[in-house]
């Protein structure tokens, strides 16, 4: 009876949960391209103007953002300003909760069909090894290893924390410069 | 409660064995096709071998309608659109590919175009665009190694944007294959052992990379322990007909592992390889195997050690220490590469296959890394590590 009771609080929380970590990501991709350099090479693959959007089937959260050249990316929100040309498509968004709260790494989900693309495999792929990478960034090491295939052995304490730092600074600047507009 | 999850979907009807062919008449009448359109190539057509589908055919008093053999080795976009041309102008009902993979992809193809209608299959290109089942299709495989008659996907060229589009649906899987060992019997040593090892390769990925699951672990072993016993047997004995068919089944079955567990970093390589080098798929599969083996062997210890039952047979398993058995299914592996080197010079090595240069190397890793399967690979692979196999199975 209480669980009944609580289910709807469950699927809200959980709802917000997915919708501000997209939010997060989406501005943390946006930071992560100005911070690392290996983001700016993987970033620099794609057409200008590239438009990449992951989101919850049918109609529920997504994040969109924008390469805009020479390796940069522009968060959107959740409003493309024109149709996306890549999209990572969880099929509900129990899934999406289970790769967001790091339960499950988007690499197992890719393998466990929770996720669809839509778009150029290629690029899929590239956006992974971006995503990944500022997985390892952004999350202590013990999460991160929960979330990506493998971490990388070649990111060392202060190189993570210092640009972990950066990363976190412009996302918690963007979000103010958004609820100031 | 553990996080794993799986799919497997196969509803492909598989008609295997001797006179499978004369059941095609049957399973066409069936789903009321009576207008039937072969799709195949000059080599098939040369080969003889659609003399004894269209003789199966006939005797049951159904005519083909019409034969298109001109389909080339990468089909493309024009090719599609001529074929559906052709079905349309001549009211036919229903496909049968003959052939190999070129064949069946564009069998796939001419069939989006002829169910949903227009002229431009890049419209379907892409996963989850069709929403409806399409004409009856069915596939005669003439090669025991793709496994295309029973994957949803097909790969045709866009001629004039100069990429491969992929078109990805379960509609896409035909009604039926049709696994019949006269369509194999006259496949020449090396593209048997080029083939077969294809088929090998999928099921070994499918067993070890990361969507395996219990339903395609027992497709994958099975067709091992096909190939296995049959394939050095066949190269022997070519035209021993229940040799051919355990390979061609072997096919079949690793065609439904792997399509629906996915492959790994061989296939990467296998592809970016063909795209670069233009060396048949199958040969890329065969070089490549072991040493994507042994670079993923601490992430895949457990499952490629099983599978040495598989390969060697009960008595070398027993014997085998579980520590060792990984690394003796990898010796397995290349004990039979050296064996089919011995019987049809099938290259082991990059430099073997004298069409590969070493500063084609970095382009091949490179593009690999952006290849869909590397995702399904157990173990992250780097620019470096890619490099680092390449260098491996250079010589």
């Amino acid at each position: 009876m209480l669980a009944k009771r609580i289910q709807p609080m469950v699927f809200q929380a959980r709802r917000l949960y997915v919708e501000l970590m997209f939010q997060v990501m989406g501005r943390a991709l946006q930071a992560v391209s100005e911070v690392d350099e290996k983001v700016q090479n993987e970033a620099r693959a794609l057409p200008d103007g590239f438009l990449f959007e992951m989101m919850v089937m049918p109609d529920g959260s997504k994040l969109i953002v924008e390469h805009t050249g020479q390796g940069r990316f522009r968060y959107h929100g959740d409003k493309a300003p024109r149709p996306v040309d890549l999209s990572i498509q969880f099929k509900h968004i129990a899934h999406a909760f289970l790769v967001l709260s790091f339960q499950e790494k988007t690499s197992v989900a890719f393998a466990n069909d929770r996720m669809l693309v839509d778009g150029d495999i290629s690029y899929a792929v590239r956006m992974t090894r971006v995503l990944n990478r500022l997985e390892s960034f952004i999350l202590p090491k013990l999460i991160a290893e929960r979330a990506v295939k493998e971490y990388p052995a070649d990111l060392h304490l202060p190189e993570k924390l210092i640009s972990a730092a950066r990363i976190y600074l412009k996302v918690a600047t963007n979000f103010v410069e958004t609820v100031r507009a | 409660m553990t996080n794993k999850y799986y799919e497997f979907f196969c509803p492909v009807k598989v008609i295997a064995g001797k006179a499978a062919l004369e059941h095609i008449p049957y399973e066409l009448t069936g789903m009321a096709a009576k207008r039937p359109m072969i799709v195949t190539d000059k080599g098939v057509r040369a080969a003889g071998l659609l003399e004894p589908v269209i003789a199966a055919c006939e005797e049951s008093g159904l005519e083909i309608t019409s034969i298109y053999d001109d389909v080339p080795p990468d089909s493309s976009t024009t090719v599609v659109r001529d074929i559906a041309g052709i079905y349309r102008q001549e009211k036919c009902d229903s496909i049968i590919a003959v052939g190999g993979g070129s064949a069946i992809d564009t069998g796939k193809a001419v069939n989006i175009l002829v169910s949903e209608g227009g002229d431009d299959i890049a419209k379907y290109s892409g996963a989850g665009v069709l929403k409806h089942p399409l004409k009856p299709f069915f596939v005669v495989p003439t090669t025991a190694g793709t496994g295309s008659e029973v994957t949803s996907v097909a790969v045709i060229t866009d001629e004039a944007k100069g990429v491969k589009l992929p078109f990805t649906s379960s509609f896409l899987l035909p009604n039926a294959a049709i696994i019949d060992p006269r369509m194999t019997l006259t496949l020449p040593p090396h593209i048997t052992a080029a083939t077969a090892m294809d088929a090998m390769t999928h099921a070994t990925e499918a067993f070890t990379c990361m969507a395996k699951n219990p339903l395609s672990d027992a497709y994958a072993t099975s067709a091992i322990k096909k190939i296995s016993h049959s394939l050095l047997h066949v190269m022997d004995n070519p035209k021993d007909s229940d040799g051919r068919l355990e390979l061609a089944q072997a096919s079949t079955m690793a065609g439904i592992a792997f399509s629906n567990s996915m492959v790994g970093l061989v296939h990467a390589l296998g592809h970016a390889t063909g795209a670069i080098c233009h060396l048949p798929h199958g040969l890329c599969m065969s070089l490549y195997l072991p040493y994507v083996l042994e670079y993923n062997l601490e992430t895949i210890r457990e499952p490629l050690g099983e599978l040495l039952l598989y390969l060697e047979g009960p008595e070398v398993f027993a014997a085998t220490p579980a520590g060792r058995r990984a690394e003796a299914s990898i010796s397995a592996i290349r004990k039979l590469r050296d064996a089919l080197y011995k019987r049809c010079q099938l290259p082991r090595t990059l430099k073997e296959t004298g069409k590969v240069t070493e500063d084609q190397l970095d382009h091949i890793a490179e593009m690999a890394l952006d290849d869909g399967s590397i995702m399904f690979n157990p173990k992250e692979v780097t620019l470096e590590d890619a490099r680092a196999v390449l260098r491996r199975a250079w010589a």
